[in-house]
């Protein structure tokens, strides 16, 4: 039976639910529905954005009754999302470095995120992913599964601090009873910066695609938290010395950090890249890092951890299978009905399909593009994660819907893991299993409690 | 190098030359561009490769990996700004010049052979149920898979004409049955996709012709149940062709598994050119770069315009 986040299955109010959902009984439906009127216009103000459409301003659609991660579940997601962390990070020294066994070649060298030019290249401090997202779901009594990890750019923790903010802003009484984990992310991104870099006050900028990006509202927030400037493509350049420049009013100025926010460098800052291979600049996060979560490279994580941290993974990973080796795409062909099919390269939940929640003519369709491309896809045992509730504003009525967990962490120069407490809990639509925000999910704020 | 040569392949042998070159233009600079070449010959009971050599201009980074099917690839990634792409492979190859004749055996012993799992259901360009009826009406009560291999090689061989330009890249088995033309590439697609219908394992074979300059050519390789795969080729009409007739890049289920040079890249602009072109000669020419460079100046366009 499908773990309910707010209650057991007798409709007892978990325990540590129970203090929120007194508040919530107390200021009742009429009133809630008021605050999250409030919190909608102050969505809007904030211009708490997350663009599906460029030229349609979109809001951050969310739910403001929070999260709750006890304790003692925390501990492990900390400790498991660290180990991880540390291990895909060794793990891409390695490939990069000339010598990785764990790996099947023709695995990693199809993907599209590995860079042959990146070969041989030791990035400060031996480190390429200094910025890691993980996506978990709860089974239920502290059973977290990984479904990806987010090693490129990985987005959401401005949306994860926001969330947390405007839902005490809007609705403080909701916080009663409750000693929530308290975080420090600009220290913590700040110390990160400064340990990849040689100067004790290094110049740092954070690189945006622009306003009509999806999640420029991130960039700025980000940008503001940290106290770097916010610069577009045309805004930095790499100078005949090989070095990377900002232009400011009073005259340009060395960069010697670029948080990207970017993918395809070439295309905003000519050189850039070549730069960062030639050591001129730190790039956070690195070149290459995309072929650790490609989403086939994913089977072979728990291999990482056992290689390189000699230690069983505290984290489970949704059973995988490689559809290029023959007996399991035999078996995935033959359970396809209680399967979750990915594209391998696909981001955001686009080219994921859950085949419980889709119809026959479906199955035949993605069948064949199995048979068809099986290297472009992978297949996963669906998982029947958790639910938690969201008020329904048209009638009061709290409704159960699946939600994930995003947990953000970065690792500094010297090999040191921070984990920020929470996460962005991301809220399916109804009756689906797919939280993602580019597929129209809504966020919820997340708090640790002691 | 010399030591070993003749180890492996079964006298009497040939040497031969080859070369692979194609040019790729565009209508604006090109960022990067990041390709898989299945251009380089590898050993096998036919044929043994005695030395190669690989042009890229301009150059860029690479990886050198076998692909699922066993072919060798070299993937490339060329991040220097640029508005034209050459690519070429050359080298000499000792080639077996017999071929045994695989036994009598029967459809019913290779259907289900492991080996032929990843090359007996439907693939991008083929669909067997899509040119089933034509399969069953040419070979569908032979349960020999040697008579069955014959009857559709030569009804292929002699339905489908040849015509250039009738058919792209991206032109399935069932299209080549519907017009009744293409060239070599579709008229294997075919009777791929025909003998899979009857339940034989076979796989598209992507090579060079010997003793021709023009462009590559395709055939396609039966499993058999003792002598493994064995060369069948609809556009000749050849059954167990000699090894010495072929130089064999790549195997797959159909083209697109095996094309000699795809991938991507990045630019404001687009493909506007792609030529290709190759070589195979018995006689020991010193291939070098600049003689690709003018082959090319010959080259078939494979594909021009946006």
């Amino acid at each position: 039976m499908t773990y309910n986040e707010w209650q057991g299955g007798d409709g007892r109010i978990r325990d540590h639910y129970a203090p929120l959902a007194r508040t919530v009984e107390a200021l009742g439906s009429d009133e809630l529905g008021r605050r999250w009127q409030d919190a909608a216009r102050q969505v809007s103000l904030d211009a708490f954005t997350f663009y599906l459409d460029p030229k349609r301003f979109r809001p951050t659609p969310a739910d403001w009754i929070p999260r709750i991660v006890p304790a003692e579940h925390w501990q492990r997601i900390a400790a498991g999302v660290a180990q991880r962390l540390k291990a895909i990070n060794r793990f891409l020294a390695d490939l990069y470095g000339g010598g990785q066994d764990i790996v099947p070649d023709d695995v990693l060298y199809t993907s599209r995120h590995f860079y042959p030019e990146v070969q041989g290249f030791r990035p400060p401090q031996g480190l390429f992913v200094h910025i890691y997202g993980i996506d978990l779901v709860h089974l239920g009594d502290g059973r977290y599964v990984v479904l990806e990890d987010n090693l490129r750019i990985p987005s959401g923790i401005s949306y994860q601090l926001k969330t947390v903010e405007l839902a005490s802003r809007v609705v403080p009484e909701l916080a009663a009873g409750y000693d929530i984990a308290p975080y420090a992310i600009r220290e913590a991104y700040l110390q990160m910066f400064r340990s990849l870099c040689d100067s004790p006050s290094p110049a740092c900028v954070l690189l945006t695609d622009g306003r009509y990006g999806s999640a420029f509202f991130e960039h700025r927030y980000l940008s503001d938290l940290l106290g770097i400037p916010l610069v577009e493509g045309a805004d930095v350049y790499v100078g005949h010395d090989g070095r990377v420049y900002a232009r400011t009013l009073d005259g340009d100025y060395a960069v010697d950090l670029v948080y990207r926010r970017v993918e395809d460098l070439e295309l905003f800052v000519p050189g850039l890249r070549e730069a960062y291979l030639d050591g001129r600049v730190v790039l956070v996060n690195g070149i290459g890092t995309g072929v650790g979560d490609d989403k086939l490279v994913f089977v072979w994580v728990p291999d990482m951890i056992e290689r390189y941290l000699g230690e069983p993974p505290v984290l489970e990973q949704a059973p995988s299978y490689n559809l290029q080796d023959g007996e399991q795409r035999r078996y995935v062909l033959a359970n396809l009905e209680r399967m979750v099919i990915k594209a391998r390269g696909g981001y955001g939940g686009s080219g994921v399909f859950v085949m419980p929640d889709l119809g026959p003519a479906y199955k035949t369709r993605v069948a064949h593009s199995i048979l068809e491309n099986p290297e472009m896809f992978i297949a996963q045992d669906t998982l029947d994660f958790s639910r938690h509730v969201v008020l329904n504003e048209r009638n009061g009525m709290l409704e159960p819907r699946h939600v994930d967990l995003r947990v953000f962490a970065i690792q500094d120069a010297d090999g040191n893991v921070t984990v920020f407490p929470g996460g962005l809990t991301r809220v399916a639509l109804a009756g689906g299993r797919i939280t993602n925000n580019s597929s129209g999910g809504r966020c919820k704020p997340t708090w640790v409690i002691g | 190098m010399q030591a070993h040569l003749g180890d492996r392949l079964a006298a009497p042998t040939v040497t031969a030359s080859y070369i692979y070159a194609a040019r790729y233009g565009y209508s604006d600079r090109v960022l990067h561009n990041d390709n898989q070449l299945r251009i380089f010959p590898g050993a096998d009971a036919a044929q043994e490769p005695l030395d190669q050599q690989l042009w890229i201009r301009p150059d860029g980074s690479s990886v050198e990996y076998r692909d699922r099917f066993g072919n060798r690839v070299r993937r490339v990634r060329i991040v220097a700004p640029h508005d034209q792409l050459v690519v070429a492979s050359a080298g000499r190859i000792r080639l077996a010049t017999w071929a045994p004749e695989p036994d009598e055996a029967t459809v019913d012993e290779v259907s289900d052979l492991p080996d032929g799992f990843d090359f007996a259901f439907r693939s991008p360009l083929i669909d067997p149920d899509g040119v089933a009826d034509v399969a069953r009406e040419v070979a569908g009560d032979v349960g020999s898979l040697l008579a069955a291999t014959r009857a559709t090689v030569e009804w292929v061989h002699r339905e489908i004409s040849y015509r250039r330009g009738a058919t792209g890249v991206t032109t399935t088995a069932e299209q080549v049955l519907a017009t009744g033309e293409g060239v070599c590439q579709d008229k294997t697609h075919l009777a791929l996709g025909m003998l899979r219908a009857l339940r034989i394992p076979c796989r598209y074979v992507s090579g060079l012709l010997t003793g021709q300059v023009g462009e590559t050519h395709a055939w396609l390789e039966v499993l058999h149940p003792r002598s493994g795969w064995v060369a069948v080729d609809p556009t000749r009409g050849v059954l167990f062709p000699p090894a010495s007739d072929y130089i064999k890049l790549a195997v797959g289920r159909d083209y697109s598994d095996v094309p000699p040079v795809s991938g991507s890249f990045l630019s404001r602009g687009a493909a506007t050119e792609c030529a290709a072109i190759s070589s195979v000669r018995f006689a020991d020419v010193e291939a070098i770069f600049d003689d690709a460079i003018e082959l090319l100046s010959t080259a078939y366009v494979v594909r021009s315009g946006a």
